[in-house]
């Protein structure tokens, strides 16, 4: 192990003041919506008109940032599920009238329309497999299409000129404008409690590793298409407030140039930070507005070229400046959070009498004309520990892929306890029971350790979209793992910042954690010192011997398979070749000959 | 048949339109966001030569050596500071766009320009009168095909760049210098939207963001066509065909967001698009 000891002292810490953090940003909150109530006093009607607006794009900023800035997904389209929401109050408001009653309804309806648009659209964007780039794609079509039905919607539209002179909510401009702050500040402090919570964490993770969270059994997607919906509906709130604010609604709020715009603020800002976006937004629309009348051509030119720069030098935005600044003040000193570790009750061990918990029948995949693995039958039952040996390319990580992923185009049958793994995505064959550990080590590289072990549990605990949970309570197994290899005293340590060996127990651990019935680990011991190994080691025997979990292991060295396996597996060139005890395999001529390189038949 | 040149035509023109940024696509593995920046300034090209009294065809290789000389600045100062940074790189060039955008408006004013028609009056084909600059549009995408497919087939370069296409890293290990790689084929992409600028003046009008509606159509095309030439040339048939049929029979709105929707669909069912056809 590597010396660590100086960063592992931060943890503690991070409990001193428990409750006057969790306090704080209700605080700010209730400061911001004071002063934003009083502003109208002291402000010119342009002013107070035109800060309006700004606000409630900032509201669409705050969700393109947990979008883009917290999940990864760059997205074009919230002005289309903005302008759904304007259309849909400006319609109801036109041809409904404004009635209290009406005046609901059309709130609903700006809510819901872009939420079952924001619905369809995660659907479309989000799949198993499906990539960033995709979905960025879908984003850019969806205002281009809301657009063009906008043009085609005749009289009912507005077309091109869009609706006007509809009965709006009966405020003066002063109301507007503190139903805007009020809106936006909460909208804030919702989204940054969230972002903070347990849950917040499962945004990043799937930004960083949605393969990993999958594995994890969480799915991926279904985070992605809640977020896309739920945030449409916000975006379609903001729309509400816009068109009762302006009391016109026209083609381009919903389109793909505002999308566009919106992005821009929100780099501008600084992605990720929430405060950032918001006061960029402010800050850019409020300045456009003063600025465009004189300097029309000129304006742009500037915020088209400080964007690009932006991108390029500072992709943090100019919230990055300001943090960058405050590190290097002497307040800056704020540990960071790691919860108190605790133990699960041991689960009672399976019965490993019973019908096998892996079965294998007739097992192929082909690349083409190139046969990867051939005809493979294997059993594994309860408490095994079973070892896939065989030289590179004899098809053992592919196995392990078709196992843990049923989507996967193989030939033959996998079930795992009876239940066929079939087309099922990695996440349910979790839910199954399965973990798998890659190759190479797979963890959440911005967040903490404690907050990968977190996303672990999550599957069967839940996240609490409310804040942070005081205590981590993991199986007594993953605490081992923990324990031996010292991470317990990294926990709030970014797993960036660990060794290659560090990462590989980690994963270790968020795959015990999981507390599957059988785990596949491929090549577990690779790159890691004998220390580290025999660790590993000693942590497999009594996951299989004591707490009767199947495990799949592939491995290259032989002394290490021969000190820790119940049976022995041969794969070469796809077909599986020896099948049998330990001593028996390993003192075979078939698996000299094979790792001595010497015959390829 | 009327039908049939229509589509013929489109897919022509759509051809055009995108194998620059299909180019870029392919060996950069980014989305140069600023294409539709770029087919400005080829149909500004053609302003400018008409200004200085050239032939109109001239403005053809004019737009060319400037869209590939300032694609070479772009590369340098922006592309390459991004290449790891995919989504990013979307944004900048976007940013970009509207940056070349402005600075047209500054030059030359927000206002439509006129050029020069390159090829003016109709032909008869098999009884139907028919505007002849679509069909001249149509072989120039035939050319344009085949010398680019020539070009990748049988120089060094294009050697090198199907190289770097189908594995980068590889490529490096052989000795490739795949950073100049990368900026050749950006200043080829550049140049050969310039190029289309020019081509697409007599169709439509100039002004400062004339290219930005070509953009996503021509982006569509690349998403679906995969950095393969031949798909490319099929989706613009297929999309095209799309385009024109909906636009006649159904509605031209509908038909305007045709290629857009359709691309977006082919994709959800098949990630690799008509790649693998």
């Amino acid at each position: 192990m590597p010396d660590t000891s100086a960063l592992a002292t931060a943890a503690p810490a991070a409990r001193s003041s428990p409750r006057l953090s969790r306090a704080a940003p209700f605080v700010v909150a209730g400061l911001a919506a004071v002063a934003l109530w009083i502003a109208p006093l002291a402000l010119d009607t342009f002013a107070v008109n035109v800060l309006t607006r700004s606000m409630i794009y900032a509201m669409l900023a705050v969700t393109v940032d947990l979008l883009w800035g917290f999940a990864g997904v760059l997205t074009f389209g919230q002005a289309a599920f903005f302008g759904v929401g304007a259309y849909a109050a400006a319609m109801a408001l036109t041809y409904l009238g404004a009635d209290p009653v009406w005046m609901v309804a059309a709130l609903g309806l700006a809510v819901l329309a872009p939420a079952v648009l924001g619905l369809a659209v995660g659907w479309l964007s989000f799949y198993h497999r499906s990539t960033a780039l995709y979905a960025s794609v879908i984003s850019l079509v969806v205002p281009i299409v809301v657009v063009q039905l906008i043009y085609s919607g005749g009289e009912w539209t507005g077309s091109s000129s869009g609706l006007v002179g509809f009965d709006v909510l009966p405020l003066e401009l002063e109301g507007f404008f503190r139903l805007a702050a009020l809106a936006l500040v909460a909208l804030t402090l919702a989204a940054w409690i969230f972002v903070r919570s347990d849950a917040g964490r499962a945004l990043v993770a799937v930004r960083d590793n949605d393969a990993r969270c999958a594995y994890l059994g969480l799915s991926p997607k279904r985070i992605q298409i809640a977020l896309t919906t739920a945030l449409a509906g916000v975006a379609g709130l903001a729309g509400f407030l816009f068109a009762n604010a302006s009391s016109v609604v026209a083609p381009e709020n919903a389109g793909f140039l505002f999308g566009t715009e919106l992005v821009i603020w929100v780099a501008l800002g600084g992605r990720g930070t929430l405060l950032g976006p918001i006061l960029g937004t402010i800050a850019i629309d409020y300045l456009a507005a003063n600025l465009s009348g004189d300097l029309p051509f000129l304006w742009q030119l500037l915020l088209g070229a400080t964007f690009v720069a932006v991108i390029i030098l500072l992709p943090g935005g100019l919230a990055d400046l300001a943090r960058r600044a405050w590190g290097a003040t002497p307040f800056s000193g704020r540990a960071a959070f790691a919860p108190a570790l605790a133990a699960l009750p041991a689960r009672p061990a399976p019965d490993a009498s019973g019908a096998p918990l892996l079965k294998i029948e007739g097992l192929a995949k082909s690349y083409g004309a190139l046969t990867v693995l051939e005809n493979i039958d294997l059993e594994i039952r309860a408490g095994e520990l079973v070892s896939l040996v065989g030289p590179n390319g004899a098809g053992k990580t592919t196995l392990m892929r078709c196992l843990s992923d049923g989507t996967e185009d193989f030939r033959g049958q996998v079930s795992i306890g009876g239940a066929s793994t079939a087309g099922l995505t990695p996440n349910r064959i979790v839910a199954l029971g399965v973990g798998r550990k890659f190759q190479v080590a797979s963890v959440f590289e911005s967040l903490s350790v404690a907050d990968c072990l977190l996303l672990a549990r999550a599957s069967n605990d839940g996240l609490s979209p409310f804040g942070r949970a005081e205590t981590l309570a993991l199986p007594q197994a993953a605490l081992d793992v923990m324990r031996m290899t010292g991470l317990d005293q990294m926990l709030a340590l970014p797993t960036r910042l660990l060794s290659h060996g560090q990462k590989q127990a980690l994963e270790l651990a968020m795959v015990v954690a999981l507390e599957p019935r059988l785990i596949l680990l491929d090549e577990p011991t690779a790159g890691l010192t004998k220390a580290e190994r025999s660790t590993i080691g000693a942590v497999l025997k009594t996951l299989t011997g004591e707490l009767g979990i199947a495990a799949v292991l592939v491995e290259h060295d032989l002394d290490f398979v021969r000190q820790i396996s119940s049976r022995i597996v041969v794969l070469h060139q796809g077909r599986l070749v020896l099948d049998g005890g330990v001593d028996e395999v390993v003192g075979s001529e078939l698996v000299r000959t094979i790792y001595s390189g010497g015959s390829h038949g | 048949m009327l039908l049939i040149l229509d589509v013929l035509t489109t897919a022509g023109i759509l051809f055009v339109v995108s194998i620059g940024l299909l180019a870029v696509f392919g060996v950069l593995k980014i989305i140069n966001f600023a294409h539709g920046a770029w087919l400005t300034i080829g149909a500004y090209c053609a302003v400018i030569a008409a200004e200085l009294g050239l032939n109109p065809w001239a403005a053809l290789p004019l737009a060319f050596v400037i869209g590939a000389a300032l694609g070479g600045l772009a590369e340098l100062f922006i592309i390459r500071p991004l290449y790891r940074r995919p989504l990013d790189a979307i944004l900048a060039t976007w940013g970009l766009g509207i940056v070349i955008g402005q600075l047209i408006t500054l030059g030359f004013g927000r206002d439509v320009q006129m050029t020069p028609n390159l090829f003016s009056g109709t032909v008869e084909i098999l009884g139907v009168d028919y505007s002849a600059y679509r069909l001249v549009a149509l072989g120039a995408a035939l050319v344009i095909g085949v010398v680019f497919a020539a070009a990748m087939e049988g120089t060094r370069l294009g050697l090198s760049a199907r190289a770097v296409i189908m594995n980068e890293t590889l490529a490096r290990g052989l000795g490739i210098d795949t950073v100049r790689v990368r900026l050749v084929t950006f200043m080829a992409g550049a140049g050969l939207a310039a190029l289309a600028g020019v081509l697409l003046t007599p169709l439509t009008s100039v002004d400062p963001n004339m290219g930005v509606g070509w953009l996503i159509g021509a982006f569509m095309l690349v998403m679906v066509a995969d950095a393969s030439l031949v798909a490319l040339a099929v989706a613009c048939l297929v999309f095209g065909a799309a385009q024109v049929l909906i636009s006649t029979f159904v509605s031209p709105i509908l038909g305007s967001i045709a290629i857009a929707v359709l691309a977006a669909l082919v994709l959800r069912v098949s990630p690799k698009g008509f790649s693998r056809a």
